[in-house]
This record gives structure tokens, C-alpha cells and sequence, in this order.
């Protein structure tokens, strides 16, 4: 009995102790809002998601933008670390950024190091091509297009368009000059990388991206593993700042028609990708 | 890393580039050896114009980077032709009469086919030069003591001469051709090293893809040289003393 009562004290007290190990990190969201700062991990040389403005020499872009409209939910100041694809989760592992917003694709193998909010940006794979040629994605199979070496893209289209030529280049402005001298009759990449192709080809007006893409990368904010509160905080202000259209007025500020990277929008966030992804 | 070797689907994929790499070289070899005979004569003519202009040929291609001209036929080009020519150039259709023809190649395969025959002809027509120049010039003043005309000297005595010293190295050209079609990877073209590199992307096999590529053009390498082995046997050529 005695020996009984021994075990189950001991069990616990092991488990009160096991708890207190898991709370270790603490509770990032109350963190934050005692420290009144949000420190985000954005991209500096990636427009339009984030990059230095050369007039202010400040880090802005959509991501920039976002991480803005949580800090102001939280009433806090937001703090902007510059990163790179591949700092990306040392960043959020090491607890040096609270989030990052640095196009940051959600994929399982990075779901296993870092919690991801709902996506809030899609960003597929799409097409330049003359201006009128290309309308739907029934022709590509009776097409030769060119794409990057090495990229998911190439594989992407041969599995999906198997009767679709494709020529491999070393990047997208190879692939463009191509398209340009009539070697292939359309290029793949990411949509806002063509735009950005596009955006710096003097003769871009004979150009455009079709309004549709084959693939559909969901980008969503990296959280750091376990911080169910901050996720919470992170997904519920994302659907508000889509319910209050502020989500649009931040998308239409880098990728509406005015901009010089005009992009339409292919999804909302609260969106299921299968149904934008046509 | 080496987890097994290549899925039999990605083994027909460098089978195809091998194709591509075989028939390439073949034709590109093939034009360089008439193109670089013919450059070599117009480089020794008599008219010093003829013979600078050739000069000035040679150098253009043998100094410059093959990639560099690959690009300037792919992409330089291409963007100077009329559009309608483009399309016709890359539009499917064939060669020849209606099921004896072949499909018509596509535009990377004839900036490459080009590309590679005019550099590859540059340096065979140097071979072809220090061929005939090692030609004892005690051989053409024989010819003259014997009452030849300048076009006997050459046909009978300096050209068989040249081309038996010439064919070693000229072999050692069209080695250079096979490996040097690598660089067609650049335009788009599909050959070995392109599928090789294709390959390893869908599979990350970079070790068993560019083994496979290399132990495949080592093949096609050791080929050309058995092949030269087997057609002239192991005599060596002569010295350009009379034998």
C-alpha cells in the first residue's frame, strides 16, 4: 500500500515536472506582448515579399506588410530581422525571430520543424507567352516551352503535360530570350518570378502571364514549433485582415494593376487550395 | 547516398541522351572533316587575300569559347531572323519524301549541329595543315625532278602522305567533338549531360547519373579509338622520310 501510494506520488510528480519541461519555452505570445515587441524574420532582396527600399534603406514589401498588421493587432512595435531561404528555420529553432514571413512555402518536411499559420499568399506555377496565344492549359501538350533547369517546374509540367516539349535552360532570362527569338512558345516559373522577368523586358507589352497556373505553392507564416497561442493569435488575424479587406489592400499595394509587378489574385486566405488551383 | 542504381525509366532517359550525343557528333564530325579540308586548302592558297581571310576564319573560331559561339548561334542568331522563319524552324514537319523522311530536328539541335561543326572544323583544318607540312619539301622537289605538274605533287605524293600523318590527330578531334557536344546541355539541346543532369533533379541520384554519363562517353570515346585501330592498324605513320 505504502509502497503503492510511493509510486503514484512519484508518477506525479514526475509528470507536474515533465509539464514544466514542455512549458519550458514559454508562452511566446504573452512573451511578446510584455517585451512590446514582434520580432519577424523577413526577406531583404526579394520583391515584391521583402526588400530594402533604396530611398528609406528600410526592409518593405507583402510580408513586411502582414508582419505590420499583426504587430498592430498585438499593440506591439515590430522588430524586422533581414533573412535567406535557408535561414529561415535556424531562425525560428533558435528563438532569435517570434515569426517568419519570408515566402516561406508550406511543405511537410519543414512542418516537421516549424508550425506553419494558414496559408495567406499562393503563389503557382504560371506561363509567358505572346500576348493572345496562350489562353488555356489544354494547349500546353501541343506546345514547346521552356523552363529552368532543375526546377520543380520542369518536373511538374512533364508529369502533368507529358506531350509538351520542353527545353531546359539555366534560368529564367535564358528561358525568356528564348521565348523572345521564337525557340519556344511559352516559359514556366513561379508567377511572381515571371512578372518580375517581365516587369525589365523592353518590349514587355507583347507579352502576358495567362490567368492560370498548374501548381499551387501556399505560402504561410513559420511559427515556432508548439506555440499553439501564437498560432491561434497568428491564423484568427490573418481571416480578419481578409474579413476587414485589408488582406486585398496589402496584396493590390505590391501586386495590384498600378504596380509594376501586376499579378491577379488567385486566392483569398480562408481559401481551400484545391479550389483555387482550379 | 548510394541508394541502388538508376529506375530502368531514368536509364532509357540517358540511353535517348546517348542517341542525341552519337548522332550529333557523327554529323558534326563528318562536316568538320570536309569543312576543315576545305579551309585548310583556302589557307595555303597561293592569293595571300584568300589565304588571310581563312587565317582570320580560324582564329575567329579556334579563340573564342565554344559555348560563347553556341550561344551566338542559338540566341544571337535566332533573334535575327524574321519571325516567320523562326516558326517555320521550329515548327514540326519533315525532311524528304513522305514516310522515307526524317522528323525535322529542332532549332537546338541545328544551332548545336552548326555551332559544333564550325569549331570542331577550325581545328581540324589546322591538323590537316601540320599534316602537310610535315611533308619532307624534299618530296615536292622530287616530284618536280620527275617532270610532275603541281597538281600531280599534291594528288600523288603530298596528300596521301599528309592525310596518313593528319588521321591520328584528326581522330583525336572527333574525340574532342563528342566530349566537347556537352556543352550543347547550354541550349537546350537533349544529349547526354543534359538528360544526365535531368536525371539527377527528378531522382538526386548525382552519383549513379553522371557516373552512368561518364562511363557512356568513355564508351563512345574508346570507340572512335578502336575504330581508328581496327581501320589503320597499329603502324605508326611515317616521319616524312621517303620509305
Amino acid at each position: 500500500m505504502r509502497l503503492a501510494l510511493t509510486a503514484i506520488t512519484l508518477m506525479m510528480t514526475l509528470a507536474v515536472a515533465a509539464c514544466g519541461r514542455n512549458d519550458a519555452p514559454q508562452d511566446r505570445l504573452a512573451a511578446i506582448r510584455q517585451a512590446g515587441v514582434l520580432r519577424v524574420a523577413t526577406f531583404d532582396s526579394n520583391p515584391p515579399f521583402g526588400s530594402v527600399n533604396p530611398t528609406t534603406r528600410k526592409i518593405e514589401g507583402l510580408d513586411v506588410d502582414y508582419a505590420q498588421a499583426l504587430a498592430d493587432k498585438l499593440g506591439v512595435k515590430l522588430e524586422i530581422t533581414p533573412t535567406n531561404p535557408a535561414n529561415r528555420i535556424p531562425l525560428l529553432a533558435s528563438g532569435k525571430v517570434d515569426l517568419v514571413l519570408a515566402n516561406f512555402t508550406i511543405t511537410e518536411e519543414r512542418a516537421k520543424q516549424v508550425d506553419f499559420s494558414i496559408p495567406y499568399f499562393a503563389s503557382g506555377q504560371q506561363f509567358i507567352a505572346k500576348t493572345g496565344t496562350l489562353t488555356s492549359p489544354d494547349q500546353l501538350n501541343g506546345l514547346r516551352i521552356g523552363v529552368d533547369k532543375g526546377t520543380v517546374n520542369e518536373i511538374n509540367l512533364r508529369e502533368k503535360y507529358p506531350q509538351a516539349v520542353l527545353v531546359a535552360y539555366d534560368d529564367t532570362p535564358f528561358a525568356f530570350t528564348a521565348l523572345r527569338n521564337g525557340n519556344v512558345q511559352a516559359i514556366s516559373q513561379d508567377g511572381p518570378k515571371l512578372i518580375g522577368v517581365l516587369a525589365n523586358a523592353p518590349d514587355a507589352s507583347g507579352y502576358e502571364i495567362p490567368a492560370f497556373s498548374i501548381s499551387q505553392d501556399l505560402i504561410g507564416v513559420g511559427i515556432p514549433k508548439g506555440q499553439a497561442a501564437l498560432k491561434t493569435f497568428v491564423d484568427t488575424t490573418l481571416v480578419e485582415l481578409e474579413a476587414s479587406g485589408q488582406a486585398q489592400r496589402i496584396y493590390d499595394r505590391w501586386f495590384g494593376p498600378d504596380t509594376r509587378t501586376p499579378l491577379a489574385r488567385s486566392y483569398r486566405i480562408g481559401e481551400s487550395a484545391a479550389v483555387a488551383a482550379h | 547516398m548510394f541508394d541502388g542504381f538508376l529506375a530502368p525509366r531514368y536509364i532509357g532517359w540517358m540511353i535517348d541522351g546517348l542517341g542525341v550525343t552519337l548522332g550529333l557528333s557523327a554529323l558534326a564530325s563528318v562536316i568538320a572533316l570536309v569543312l576543315g579540308f576545305v579551309l585548310c586548302v583556302l589557307r595555303l592558297s597561293p592569293s595571300r587575300p584568300v589565304a588571310g581571310l581563312a587565317a582570320a576564319w580560324l582564329s575567329a573560331f579556334r579563340n573564342t569559347p565554344l559555348l560563347v559561339q553556341l550561344f551566338f548561334w542559338y540566341f544571337g542568331v535566332s533573334a535575327l531572323l524574321p519571325d516567320s522563319l523562326m516558326a517555320w524552324l521550329n515548327a514540326p514537319h519533315r525532311i524528304g519524301v513522305e514516310a522515307f523522311g526524317a522528323p525535322w530536328p529542332p532549332f537546338e539541335m541545328l544551332a548545336g549541329l552548326l555551332g559544333l561543326s564550325l569549331y570542331s572544323a577550325a581545328f581540324m583544318a589546322e591538323e590537316f595543315r601540320a599534316g602537310i607540312y610535315s611533308v619532307a619539301p624534299g618530296q615536292t622537289a622530287a616530284g618536280r625532278a620527275l617532270g610532275m605538274t603541281s597538281t600531280q605533287i599534291w594528288i600523288s605524293i603530298i596528300l596521301p602522305q599528309a592525310v596518313r600523318i593528319a588521321r591520328a590527330p584528326l581522330a583525336g578531334q572527333v574525340m574532342n567533338v563528342v566530349k566537347n557536344s556537352s556543352l550543347t546541355m547550354a541550349i537546350g539541346l537533349a544529349e547526354l549531360s543534359y538528360a544526365a543532369r535531368q536525371v539527377e533533379t527528378e531522382t538526386f541520384q548525382a552519383f549513379q547519373a553522371f557516373g552512368l554519363a561518364t562511363l557512356f562517353y568513355i564508351g563512345a570515346v574508346a570507340l572512335i579509338g578502336g575504330f581508328s585501330q581496327l581501320a589503320w592498324g597499329r603502324s605508326s605513320p611515317p616521319t616524312g622520310a621517303a620509305r
